[in-house]
């Protein structure tokens, strides 16, 4: 008999459940809020620590997805009841309508082009802008639109059919409906990963110029964001010194987030391949480099050239001429000028965790993560039978750890069916 | 049979048909010889596309065709599909990336129809050349070996056996349960080591479908994902076990205390390391070597960092239970944690470090330490400035690859990092699977680590089995790979060390190289090592890529 799994969460590691899953010959609905797939990893310029182009890795997986014939997926969509037992779970999904048909939309982008309406582009970070019929990146998987009726001015109550005239293949279908499915399925992996901490008024973020936090600098990087790849101060002009923050967060929610230094190292290479003589000073507390590459890493990184200050009590302001790093070091206060801040930001539960955690009928730990059954012996296993948890949604990791837990909850939900 | 050739022009909207001129290029593909159809559609990929083409194959006889349309990386597969259903062999058509190569970048209408004429000739020319190639099927023994029988081991042991699955584990000592047992507690979950073996012991006891093997070494491994076949040896006796996968789980040593240099004096009386402690707190007695109960021990992390290049990852969390061992133990003794940079990489180790310190353990950030042994046990640190006197010492020395890494290695035709570790197949995408297909890494023994993220490599190992050789299912092998024409091979073996997944092996009575068409990846790196042309990979032939080459340069 076919077994179905549902997963939630379409980042690197529901797409790695889903296809390992499929492999084994089980159905997949991989269900997911935005209108892509590849969650966070996709925002990432290269990856640590071998600086591989993170599109193209994950490329490869995101068309498997899309042409799994065992996996339905499920975009813009949400879990919205669950009820039943392992082997016989019942789940309402509700499906957003796209507008735009996947069949025959080919992402040529002439919509695009001729719709009216501009506004920031969540995904970029806020740093550029985005249509309201619109893909979150160029370059996103699948390549087709969806129109944001929040922000359509013909979903408002306007005359307008800008995007619907200038579609060549008759994709875009306005009476599209919002829809409810219900799915029977045998267990369920979660992966709904992580969002970015926002930083505290002490660091000045988003009240001082050229402070950015790390994925808001990691799209600046990009070459498929919005400067496409240049690194540049508000005004224009080439940064000269960089000041890099790491552990932002931490004391906020009182844990290590175990990626930050190393991405935050990442950054120097990012910024000496572009400005050769910029000043890079990180800032930390204690180097936290596990497993048996990192060191090695951080060596390579140090020896392109950054200073280290160790200081756990940092606070930014703007000078005259620059921002100014403000530290205590020992128990001397300190401050270093830099045109710019990058802020480490730490890994955060994803706010709606715990309107999921209660539809799954699962438990969220003291964090907001989703709770393992064993902190030791159970990562994978959630508080409910049937029910496996995954990634980021579990605790902060990085994306080795994210795919291994991936790989090990499909374990677990094969196991709950005997398919040894 | 004489060939019938088609050729399909995709205008993909208007992507392709306003920058190229498809009547035109119709017209130069026309005449070609074996060409009965060139045909366009506003949109190959779509439904009705789709359907076109398959009822063009049909009504046509075509013997091969081309599709003139985007990337191959997009619609090839698309496609491959159509054909199929058209009952073709689906290498038997070639695509010609018109979109992304030509109408997108070539702004000038004429030159763009130019090099698109170019590229689909090309594309005719190679798929003249095209081959039949047909599914395969292997059959796949889904038994697995484990090698270790450590925690690691144990658990994909247990996930893995089953009515339709037997599992070896293999242990080179005489009992199960490897470093962990020694532990007392068990961070963070602190639970004590021996009882989660003898619970895990209880368990392989009632599986029918797992047969241990202690005191056993592996001494042979011959084959590949489906078909290994392993020579075990046990006491005196060999015997031969056959796997369709291999796990590794050999986990690891401490490093040894003599290699290193620059810590001063290592080997004095109450000096240990944190497995003895472990044994120590287990038996209930934690005492000087006089037998006084000490009133001050200092803890000292990452002892080996600089010598083996990395950190182990677990020694800070290691290093400060045993602070909680010592409250626990001895409440009121004073505690020195020197450390050099906390690692605390999960969500609960802040919170256990905190209630630790705040118990009064003093953390002490140092990054060169010496011990000096002189009326006393001194740790002396910055720069010998400062001095603290204890009366024990425990090290928390870096985690370092097992004895046995290095023989295996070779024999399963697996690589090793520069650590020493067994390696990857991809750091990110594949942390338990190595390039030798159906050979996997878990625990300590892919890198050191913690027992939470052993235990989820093992699982995460058992998934892709459970996965990929399933009872009664036969392995689809890739099918466009190299092969050796024997007539050409001169025996050199130079594609032997050119080959990543171990596909390739020497046959010493016919003196010449074999591709194994299992594990064959058709990466190519061999035909270029290739001095007499005698490997070539299949759908990738030098007449098929020469053939095409010769046309675009025309």
């Amino acid at each position: 008999m076919e077994n179905n799994i549902l997963v939630i969460g379409a980042g690197i590691t529901g797409i790695e459940a889903s296809i390992l899953l499929a492999n084994a010959g089980k159905h997949v609905y991989l269900v997911e809020k935005s209108p892509i797939i590849g969650g966070n990893i996709i925002k990432f310029e290269h990856v640590f620590p071998n600086f591989e182009c993170a599109t193209c890795l994950v490329s490869p997986r995101q068309q498997e997805v899309l042409q799994n014939s065992n996996i339905e997926l499920l975009l813009l969509s949400e879990v919205k009841k669950v009820t039943g037992k392992p082997g016989a779970f019942s789940v309402k999904i509700k499906k957003q309508a796209r507008y735009v048909d996947m069949e025959n939309c080919i992402g040529c982008g002439a919509c695009y082009d001729v719709c009216p309406v501009k506004i920031p582009n969540e995904y970029e970070e806020n740093l550029m802008q985005r249509f309201a019929i619109y893909v979150p990146y160029s370059g996103s998987l699948p390549n087709v639109p969806a129109i944001d009726t929040e922000n359509c001015i013909r979903f408002a109550g306007e005359e307008c059919n800008a995007c619907q005239e200038s579609c060549m293949f008759e994709a875009i279908n306005y009476d599209e409906k919002d829809e409810e499915l219900d799915l029977k399925v045998d267990a369920i992996i979660v992966s709904t990963g992580f969002q970015q901490h926002k930083p505290v008024a002490k660091y000045g973020w988003g009240t001082i110029d050229d402070v950015y936090n790390a994925f808001e600098f990691e799209r600046i990087f990009a070459s498929n964001g919005p400067t496409t790849g240049e690194i540049k101060k508000k005004d224009g002009s080439e940064p000269k010194s960089i000041a890099i923050i790491h552990c932002v967060g931490r004391d906020e929610n009182k844990y290590c987030s175990a990626v930050c230094c190393i991405n935050s190292l990442k950054f120097i290479h990012y910024l000496k391949e572009k400005i050769e003589d910029i000043k890079i000073t990180n800032f930390y507390r204690d180097l936290c480099l596990p497993g048996k590459k990192y060191d090695k890493f951080a060596g390579d990184m140090k020896s392109l050239g950054t200073d280290f200050i160790r200081s756990d009590d940092i606070e930014i302001s703007s000078g005259d001429k620059s921002i100014l790093v403000n530290y205590m070091n020992g128990d001397a206060k300190k401050q270093l000028p830099a045109d710019m801040v990058i802020l480490s930001s730490s890994i955060e539960p994803q706010k709606d965790n715990n309107d999921l955690a209660k539809v799954l009928g699962i438990e969220l730990d003291s964090f907001g993560f989703f709770q393992e059954s064993d902190p030791d012996f159970g990562t994978e296993t959630s508080t409910r039978d049937g029910i496996y948890i995954a990634g980021c949604a579990q605790a902060p990791k990085d994306i080795q750890n994210c795919v291994t837990q991936a790989q090990s909850a499909v374990e677990k939900a094969l196991f709950q069916f005997n398919l040894k | 049979m004489k060939e019938r050739i088609g050729i399909f022009l995709c205008e993909c909207g208007p992507n392709i048909a306003e920058k190229i001129d498809l009547d035109k290029v119709k017209e130069a593909l026309e005449h070609l010889p074996n060409v009965v159809i060139v045909a366009r559609h506003k949109l190959f990929c779509s439904l009705q596309g789709k359907e076109f083409l398959k009822e063009s194959i049909k009504e046509n006889n075509l013997t091969r065709f081309v599709i003139a349309a985007c990337s191959p990386k997009q619609h090839e597969l698309t496609f491959m599909i159509v054909a199929e259903d058209a009952g073709m062999n689906p290498h038997l058509f070639q695509m010609a990336n018109i979109r992304e190569q030509c109408a997108w970048i070539i702004e000038d209408k004429d030159e763009a129809t130019k090099k698109a004429i170019l590229y689909i000739k090309a594309a005719y020319k190679r798929v003249i050349y095209h081959e039949s190639l047909d599914k395969k099927e292997i059959v796949a023994n889904p038994d697995v070996l484990v090698i270790g029988g450590g925690i690691a081991g144990i658990e994909a042991s247990l996930a893995l056996a089953g009515p339709d699955r037997k599992v070896y584990l293999i242990e080179k000592t005489e009992s199960l349960g490897g470093k962990i047992k020694e532990f007392d507690e068990v961070f963070i979950s602190f639970k004590n080591g021996q009882s989660i073996i003898d619970e895990r012991l209880e368990r392989i006891e009632k599986e029918d479908n797992i047969e241990t093997r202690l005191q056993a070494e592996v001494i042979d491994v011959k084959g590949f994902l489906g078909n290994f076949i392993v020579i075990v040896k046990t006491g005196d006796s060999e015997e031969k076990i056959q796997v369709g996968a291999i796990i590794v789980a050999i986990g690891f040593e401490l490093i040894n205390l003599s290699q290193l240099k620059g810590y001063g004096s290592l080997d004095c009386d109450d000096i240990y390391t944190g497995l003895e402690f472990e044994k120590m707190k287990k038996e209930g007695k934690i005492t000087t070597k006089s037998g006084s109960v000490p009133k001050s021990v200092g803890i000292i992390h990452c002892i080996g960092r600089n010598e083996v290049g990395y950190c182990s990852g677990v020694c800070c969390l290691s290093s400060i239970k045993f602070s909680k061992y010592i409250q626990d133990k001895l409440p009121g003794t004073n505690i020195f944690e020197f450390y050099r940079d906390l690692t605390l990489p999960d969500k609960a180790y802040q919170k256990f470090y905190e209630n630790i310190e705040n118990k009064g353990v003093n953390f002490i950030q140092a990054d060169d330490i010496k011990i000096a042994n002189e009326k006393g046990l001194k740790i002396k640190y910055n720069k010998n400035k400062s001095t603290q006197p204890v009366d024990m010492i425990i090290l928390s020395p870096a985690y370092v690859p097992a004895k046995d890494s290095n023989s295996l290695a070779e024999m399963l035709r697996i690589p090793r990092d520069d650590s020493g570790f067994f390696t990857e197949e991809h750091p990110k995408l594949a942390p338990v699977n190595t390039s030798a297909e159906g050979i996997f890494i878990i625990g300590c023994a892919q890198g050191p680590k913690s027992i939470k993220d052993s235990i989820s490599q093992a699982h995460a190992a058992a998934g892709k089995i459970l996965a990929s050789i399933i009872p009664g299912k036969k392995l689809e092998p890739e099918v466009r790979i190299s092969y050796i024409n024997e007539a050409f091979c001169i025996g050199c073996q130079k594609c032997l060390n050119t080959c990543n997944y171990g596909a390739i092996y020497f046959d010493n009575l016919k003196f010449i190289s074999i591709v194994n068409e299992v594990l064959c990846h058709g990466c190519g790196n061999c035909i270029a090592s290739c001095n007499s042309s005698a490997i070539q990979l299949k759908h990738f032939k030098d007449i098929q890529m020469h053939q095409e080459i010769i046309e675009i340069l025309r």
